[in-house]
């Protein structure tokens, strides 16, 4: 590795050489799962990324991505995160081993980073192993400069995935009400709390954001036309349209894993039922019927079960059935129950129950048929909803005096708020990696 | 009698150009065996899209327990009320909006306030209102017209408001 002496090389034969090194090093080593193998979390140094041009500009991104990197590594919990006593930019790979070697990192993360054009952001990482001095992974990022926390978010990611084999959470995003404007209207923010935008301008009611599987689309409640309908927005072509606006309920409501159906509440001028619609809101079927409330859907990730609250018994409890309505079974026993979620890996279900004077996020497990509590005694806590790992929950909580959105560990620890921001934020749902 | 039967020809044409834009009700949907012919009827609700509606003094609010949709007594006289007018006025047609309090979740009160308003339909339509005159919506908890967190706002919360659909 010693042709690693960058101090002499200009930046052309590097890349050259950059990409040399890739095709030999991805052969070796693809994915390195010892966190996986140890179940401990790895710790990985973070030096602080060259600028190779030594513009202020560049000194400024070159700590400002590596702020996010850190910040997102931490936010994965898969690792704790060493950084250099002071800012210094060392050439020698030599001297940053000796460096960073005594800190006790299993791992080390060096990068170069220029500005061109005034626009973009050029960013060469490399990822090594401090023991064997070998490469795991490198690449090269190329971004506009005001996308720059989205270059940390995308390395933390490829970080993620190549010590655990699972998908990272930095490139997702989460949606939800805020009742600010008087109104309710739709925002959008990233899991880290930065970029809050409003979706929505209405000054209508907008409830239920709830994102659809694989998509950048987000479907929700809208009193835009006096009814409860349907609508969905397409947050990258930032176009609307109204999916369902049957007379009465259309909502709540989900869509099924592969998109090809929607299973949603109607009223239909009577009692709100479940029913299946295509993907285009023409119903195909009843799902269930009678004079009392059947609500909040939501499919398990293989598409064959629906979670469901009704109540049937005389108060809201949840229960699950098979898509066609069929194999029905309760799964609560007592307390108010309501908006079902089901993990990613389809082995627990993720709900609201009033048990005493306050709302708490339960989870059952399903093979082993048992409830536990998650939030106990911290106002009330409502609408859970996965991330993409299934190792976080987001929800809402009063917690501070106000409704606001948190988010928790599957297991309820290490709670954090996730963005601050005026009025009473409600039902947040947590996307894919966009 | 000629303009009353013209009047409800041309609510039916409404109706039916209502159910052909609104992408909604199939052929095995409307003959499912499971519904009755009371259900039928009910489901023929005048689409309110786009219409004003107004608050008229003379129909008035009711008001429901926690958590339920059961038809107290006194909110029964208050429905008889409704009904004398409603019987007075044919050819006004209304909306009945099912509201909640505060407490519950976002999704449970949208179904609970629909559950309000269709046990006040079945009270109208049980004391002569043509179903096909009554529209039923929810607004859940979102709607309070107490913003207030006590039980008196609650109590004001929980309503089933019937209004007048403007022509």
């Amino acid at each position: 590795m010693c042709i690693l002496n960058l101090k002499l090389l200009s930046k052309t034969i590097l890349i050259f050489l950059f990409c040399l090194i890739s095709t030999v090093s991805y052969a070796k080593k693809d994915v390195y799962l010892s966190l996986s193998a140890r179940s401990t979390r790895a710790s990985i140094g973070l030096a602080d990324f060259i600028p190779v041009n030594a513009t202020p500009e560049e000194m400024t991104l070159s700590k400002n991505i590596k702020n996010v990197l850190e910040s997102d590594l931490l936010l994965s919990r898969h690792f704790n995160v060493a950084l250099a006593d002071k800012t210094s930019y060392k050439f020698d790979l030599d001297s940053q081993f000796a460096y960073w070697e005594p800190k006790g990192v299993a791992v080390l993360l060096l990068g170069s980073i220029s500005v061109e054009k005034e626009t973009f952001i050029n960013l060469e990482v490399k990822l090594y192993d401090v023991e064997s001095k070998e490469i795991i992974w490198e690449d090269v990022y190329r971004d506009k400069i005001t996308d720059y926390r989205y270059t940390a978010h995308k390395i933390n990611d490829e970080i993620v995935r190549r010590f655990t084999g699972e998908e990272g959470l930095a490139c997702t995003k989460i949606v939800f009400t805020n009742d600010s404007t008087k109104f309710k209207e739709i925002y959008l923010v990233d899991y880290d709390g930065y970029n809050l935008k409003r979706l929505t301008k209405d000054n209508r009611l907008n409830i239920l954001p709830k994102w659809i599987p694989d998509t950048p689309q987000i479907m929700y409640t809208s009193y835009l036309y006096n009814n409860p309908d349907l609508f969905v927005i397409d947050i990258l072509k930032n176009k609307r349209r109204a999916l369902s606006t049957i007379q009465g309920l259309n909502s709540p409501a989900a869509f099924s894993p592969d998109r090809k159906y929607i299973a949603a509440t109607l009223s239909r001028g009577v009692y709100p039922n479940l029913y299946i619609m295509d993907k285009k809101g023409v119903i195909l079927r009843r799902l269930t019927e009678g004079k009392h409330i059947d609500t909040s859907p939501a499919y398990s990730p293989n598409g064959r079960e629906i979670a469901f609250i009704s109540d049937r018994a005389g108060y809201p409890q949840l229960y699950i059935m098979d898509t066609d309505g069929v194999n029905l079974r309760r799964i609560s026993t007592k307390g108010n129950c309501d908006s079902p979620t089901w993990s990613p890996q389809g082995d627990k279900i993720a709900f609201t129950m009033k048990y005493d004077d306050n709302f708490d996020i339960f989870l059952y497990n399903i093979p082993r048929k048992r409830i536990i509590r998650l939030t106990e005694g911290q106002g009330s806590n409502e609408n859970p909803s996965w991330s993409q790992d299934g190792r976080f929950i987001v929800f809402s909580s009063t917690r501070s005096g106000k409704s606001e959105i948190y988010i928790m560990g599957m297991d309820g620890s290490e709670t954090r708020k996730l963005v601050d921001m005026s009025g009473n934020s409600f039902t947040p749902s947590w996307s894919q990696s966009l | 009698m000629k303009k009353s039967l013209l009047v409800s020809f041309l609510f039916l044409c409404l109706i039916v150009s209502a159910c052909a834009k609104k992408q909604t009700v199939t052929p095995e949907d409307v003959n499912d065996s499971t519904a009755t012919e009371e259900t039928n009827s009910f489901a023929q609700e005048p689409s309110i899209r786009g219409v004003e509606v107004e608050n008229n003094i003379a129909l008035e609010t009711v008001n429901f327990a926690f958590d339920s949709s059961a038809i107290s007594d006194e909110v029964l006289v208050t429905l008889k009320n409704n009904v004398k007018y409603l019987k007075d006025n044919p050819k006004v047609n209304v909306v009945i909006e099912g509201h909640c309090d505060e407490r519950g979740t976002t999704e449970y009160n949208l179904a609970l306030g629909q559950k309000r308003a269709v046990k006040v339909k079945e009270i109208y339509v049980q004391l002569g209102i043509k179903a096909k005159r009554i529209v039923t919506m929810s607004y859940g908890k979102e709607m309070p017209i107490d913003k207030r967190h006590n039980e008196a706002a609650w109590a004001k919360n929980r309503r089933a408001e019937t209004k007048a659909i403007k022509k």
